[in-house]
């Protein structure tokens, strides 16, 4: 009872310096995210072939078309299975380089900046070298495959296989970046904690799991957030490498928006698949934050 | 490292000079050619100056324009595209051609019969001109000689005929060990959601032509592309497709034929320049083979609009008209590589000594009398482009059978046109 | 030298190794970028892609330069990217601290429905976002480029996250010292959230001066472009300028790989982030 009377004057006393702190984030994203939001919300009930300056009012119609478009449901599931592919391997691979680069190891800068190179660069240069990687006769996939006796692949024109050469291609692209947050979370992880656990005997893997693991876990459901959102964006990759192909296989959520607003003309259609994206994608954030919810209200 | 822009403005400025914004996405290497251009207009104009201005190409200009006319502040004049032609016109942000022109200076009849026609039929959204070519591409053969004398194949008689075409690949196609090492022909096969999913079905409408084909009827009622013409041409297309095993050859066409895995590709003439530069490459450019009905080829272009928010329309339309002169499109094709747009420039002396000493040039410009466009198809363009991507795709690629994936385009693309005729009048 | 020291040194030499060799692996195409730069058009267009040029030229360099003002353009990019990254710096702090350490009715909830404001891909909200631009009369300028980029979800979020982990006794020390809301933030909170700071710093910068779509339909003079745009030059509906195009990517790289260079020592272990010595 005392914990909710305290609560209570708190939420009174802190409204006004709430409003203080957040005042510019508010006023900035009113102008131009909020509005821009509900104008395309308001556009989704319309056809606008944007030239012009009316826009006709056609009701639930572009979200029923979603839902009876075959081409809208298998580009969903080509984006849920790229962000199942990409996702825990991101996550993984960068936990550990981050890990990794903490401990003792020359030329850490260099090697970070390495790790970096590939978010930074062109992704049409990327897929230049990529498309040789996974040239199915002379690349360097298939030759080194050939080392071990496994037979060619061809990655890019398989429908079975360019899913997966794109999801070697997008976890390259962007592993860097989780690598960059997991090592800020890092740092955050006060020394005391596991000079205390080695008095007390506890070996590197605990350390790791008792400690590191748990202390980073505001870090962790932040880079998994934003890696689900981020997958379920991807763009440039699958622009660069496969363009949509072969034969419809990797065509994801962003293409299939893009190409009904810019090439077909249907801005009002556009903006319902990205709501609906936006549905899917909030309803997968709250159920991560439900399944971590130790990790948000932490307190030290 | 502080390189000023300032040096952009060449030519002095009388008072009461207009100056028209001209937006264009030339690439970077033909902008100097644009900039001599415009300054040739300005010393036949001096009251006028038209200011090229760069926009990033496809979707980004029609990103740009879309902003433009939204805030009121769309060019005078722009390149536009024939696919989104309905959509611009609909709004009403451009000029129609014969609004622009008074009688002292309007188009004779002559100069349009003059323009090729398959350009002039783009330019017009049913039935009405909108806008005006200003430069054209075309697709003509090209072909790596070395690699033909290498088969035995003679580099001066190419491939005349479909059949002749397909034999040439099957002999230019090596493959060593189960490794692809050689293509014959490069069919231009590409992801029909991607990029060159529209390019792969501008390449392929010669081939429906030579068959005697079309894209769609007159009336505009259903698509023609899975007559028996369609088949064909696709049946062609997957047969050379699979002897090649083409779906294992995943290099870009332009830097397998560089380093000599190619030995024949569709083309056009932009990269004239690029072949040009690289050494030790022994190249022609061939005419399409004929086909089984007639020789056929299809041309592209780049279109001139005037926007309605332009406060000069007049001067912008002297500019249009100026272009189709014969002798500044010589000039043009002479400068930036593309091709004329009307035939009369192939009789200005210069053009005709200049095509002498450039043979592959010559040779896309010989086609462009053959060249033909597909019948207008004034609503759901993309959308019917995309349905037949779709199939060629799942005929090559997939190796599905062509008259059935034809058909099940065509009745996608039938049940479109089918919705396009109940609502046709178009929005004021 | 006994079986444990030897054990750990070979640990050592395998991780080393993993990690160069992973290094390798992710560093590989931008190096190729770079060697490109400098290869003639022949070099460029072969197969397999060569790494040494044959030649070396500094051509491409000079041909990008001369196709469009692009020192004009860095200067562009370079001050949005900073005045954004200063920006954002300050406001994310602000509603982080807020979203982290005050409470207020409707916070989690106002919290999460910004976070969703991450999930709508631009290409939808571009262009209403652009009519409000008209709006304002901001067209072609520089608050076109810079304030809508001073709110930021991904930033407020990571910061939040960073402040999340500090503990609440320092707060509660320091406004027992007297310490008003704003100087716990200034004072405790944002000294000790450097490497997120810094995170937050690269990120924004990298993000603005990456940026292509924003940039393109805000932009129309020559004066106002950005090195994004500038580099879209070099590609047309059928060709590819590829040595001015790799030779434009790599200058424009550079900056954000140095601005990462320097500020990877806010993350790296060794700043005493005591402070919590109590």
């Amino acid at each position: 009872m005392y914990r909710e009377l305290t609560n209570a004057r708190r939420n009174r006393s802190d409204w006004l310096s709430a409003l203080a702190f957040l005042s510019p984030t508010l006023v900035v994203s009113g102008a131009f995210v909020v509005f821009p939001l509900l104008f395309s919300f308001y556009l989704s009930f319309h056809t606008w072939n944007m030239f012009s300056s009316q826009a006709t009012f056609v009701g639930l119609d572009n979200y029923r078309k979603i839902a009876t478009s075959e081409e809208f449901w298998a580009v969903l599931k080509n984006t849920a299975v790229y962000t199942l592919g990409t996702v825990p391997v991101n996550m993984l691979i960068s936990l550990l380089i981050a890990y990794f680069l903490n401990k003792k190891l020359a030329g850490k800068r260099l090697l970070r900046t390495a790790f970096f190179t590939p978010v930074v660069m062109s992704s049409v240069a990327a897929a230049v070298i990529w498309r040789w990687v996974y040239e199915p006769n002379f690349g360097l996939l298939n030759t080194v495959l050939g080392w071990f006796c496994i037979p060619a692949v061809n990655w890019l024109n398989d429908p079975a296989a360019a899913m997966s050469a794109l999801i070697v291609m997008g976890v390259w692209k962007t592993f860097g970046v989780n690598m960059v947050l997991f090592s800020a979370g890092l740092q955050g992880i006060p020394d005391h904690y596991y000079e205390a656990a080695e008095i007390d005997g506890a070996g590197r893997w605990s350390r790791f799991w008792y400690i590191t693991i748990p202390l980073l876990a505001p870090t962790t459901f932040f880079v998994l957030v934003m890696s689900v959102i981020g997958s379920f964006q991807v763009f440039d990759t699958v622009y660069v490498l496969t363009s949509g192909g072969p034969l419809g296989t990797t065509k994801v959520l962003v293409f299939y928006l893009y190409e009904h607003a810019f090439k077909f003309f249907e801005m009002g259609y556009a903006s319902a698949v990205a709501y609906v994206m936006f549905a899917i994608i909030f309803t997968l954030t709250m159920l991560q934050t439900k399944y971590l919810k130790q990790s948000i209200h932490y307190s030290a | 490292m502080i390189l000023f822009a300032g040096c952009a403005k060449k030519t002095d400025q009388h008072p009461g000079t207009i100056t028209l914004s001209f937006w264009h996405s030339t690439v970077s290497s033909t902008v100097p050619a644009l900039n001599e251009l415009t300054a040739k207009f300005h010393q036949e104009f001096p009251d006028i100056e038209v200011k090229p201005q760069y926009v990033p190409t496809g979707d980004a200009l029609i990103q740009k324009l879309i902003t433009s006319v939204q805030s009121h502040t769309a060019p005078d004049i722009s390149w536009i595209h024939a696919n989104f032609l309905q959509d611009i016109v609909e709004a009403d942000a451009i000029y129609r051609i014969d609004e622009l022109q008074s009688p002292s200076d309007s188009l004779s009849q002559a100069d349009l019969d003059d323009i090729y026609p398959a350009l002039l039929q783009e330019s017009k959204w049913r039935g009405t001109m909108y806008s005006l070519p200003m430069e054209a591409t075309g697709i003509g053969l090209l072909c790596n000689k070395v690699l033909f004398r290498k088969a035995g194949l003679d580099p001066e008689h190419p491939p005349g005929s479909w059949a002749d075409l397909r034999e040439c690949s099957k002999r230019l196609t090596v493959a060593r060990d189960g490794k692809l090492e050689q293509v014959g022909l490069f069919v231009p096969v590409f992801p029909a959601s991607g990029p060159f999913g529209d390019w792969m079905v501008w390449q392929f409408y010669p081939f429906l032509f030579q068959a005697g084909g079309d894209v769609i009827n007159k009336e505009q009622t259903h698509v023609l592309y899975n007559s028996e013409a369609g088949v064909r041409a696709l049946t062609l297309w997957k047969d050379i497709y699979s002897d090649e095993h083409q779906s294992s050859f995943t290099i870009d066409y332009e830097v397998a034929f560089a380093s000599g895995k190619l030995a024949m590709a569709l083309d056009g003439p932009w990269n004239l320049p690029r072949w040009r530069l690289i050494k030790g490459l022994d190249w022609q450019i061939a005419p399409l083979p004929a086909g089984p009905i007639k020789r056929a080829t299809i041309v592209g272009g780049e279109y001139l609009a005037v926007f309605r928010q332009s406060r000069h329309p007049r001067e912008a339309w002297q500019f249009l008209r100026w272009m189709l002169r014969p002798d500044v499109q010589a000039f043009w094709s002479m400068k930036s590589g593309y091709l004329p747009v009307r035939s009369a420039t192939s009789r200005e002396p210069a053009y005709q000594k200049f095509l002498e000493e450039n043979p592959p040039l010559k040779a896309y410009v010989d086609q462009l009398q053959v060249a033909q466009a597909p019948s207008p198809v004034d609503f759901f363009g993309l959308r019917i482009s995309r349905h037949l991507a779709e199939a060629i795709e799942k005929a090559t690629l997939g190796g599905a059978d062509p008259k059935t994936v034809l058909d099940e385009a065509a009745a996608k693309s039938d049940a479109l046109l089918a919705g396009a005729a109940r609502n046709k009048s178009p929005q004021p | 030298m006994n079986a444990r020291s030897v054990i750990r040194l070979l640990g050592t030499i395998v991780l080393h190794v993993v990690m160069y060799a992973l290094a390798i692996i992710a560093v590989a195409p931008f190096l190729w970028m770079v060697l490109t730069s400098f290869k003639e058009l022949g070099d460029i267009l072969t197969f397999p892609p060569s790494w040494w040029p044959k030649v070396f030229i500094w051509q491409n360099y000079v041909d990008a330069f001369d196709a469009a003002p692009f020192g004009r353009y860095y200067l562009n990019s370079l001050v949005v990217a900073f005045a954004v990254m200063a920006g954002q710096m300050i406001t994310c702090s602000m509603a982080a601290y807020a979203f982290a350490r005050l409470h207020f009715w409707g916070r989690n909830v106002l919290f999460y429905l910004f976070l969703g404001t991450m999930m709508i891909p631009g290409q939808v909200t571009m262009i209403p976002s652009f009519l409000v631009l008209h709006w304002l009369g901001w067209i072609d300028s520089y608050p076109a480029l810079i304030v809508p980029g001073l709110a930021s979800a991904f930033g407020t979020f990571l910061m939040r996250q960073f402040f999340l982990t500090i503990p609440r006794d320092l707060d509660d020390a320091a406004s027992i010292d007297g310490c008003g809301k704003f100087g716990v933030l200034w004072k405790i909170i944002l000294p000790l959230a450097r490497p997120a700071l810094a995170t937050l710093a690269v990120f924004t910068f990298m993000g603005v001066f990456n940026d292509f779509l924003w940039a393109l339909i805000v932009v129309s003079s020559e004066d106002m472009r950005t090195v994004q745009l500038g580099l879209a030059i070099f590609r047309d509906r059928y060709q590819t300028d590829w040595g001015q195009l790799m030779a434009a990517s790599v200058t424009s790289t550079l900056p954000i790989l140095v601005v990462f260079f320097f500020a990877q020592k806010y993350f790296i272990k060794g700043i005493t982030l005591s402070g919590l010595k109590d």
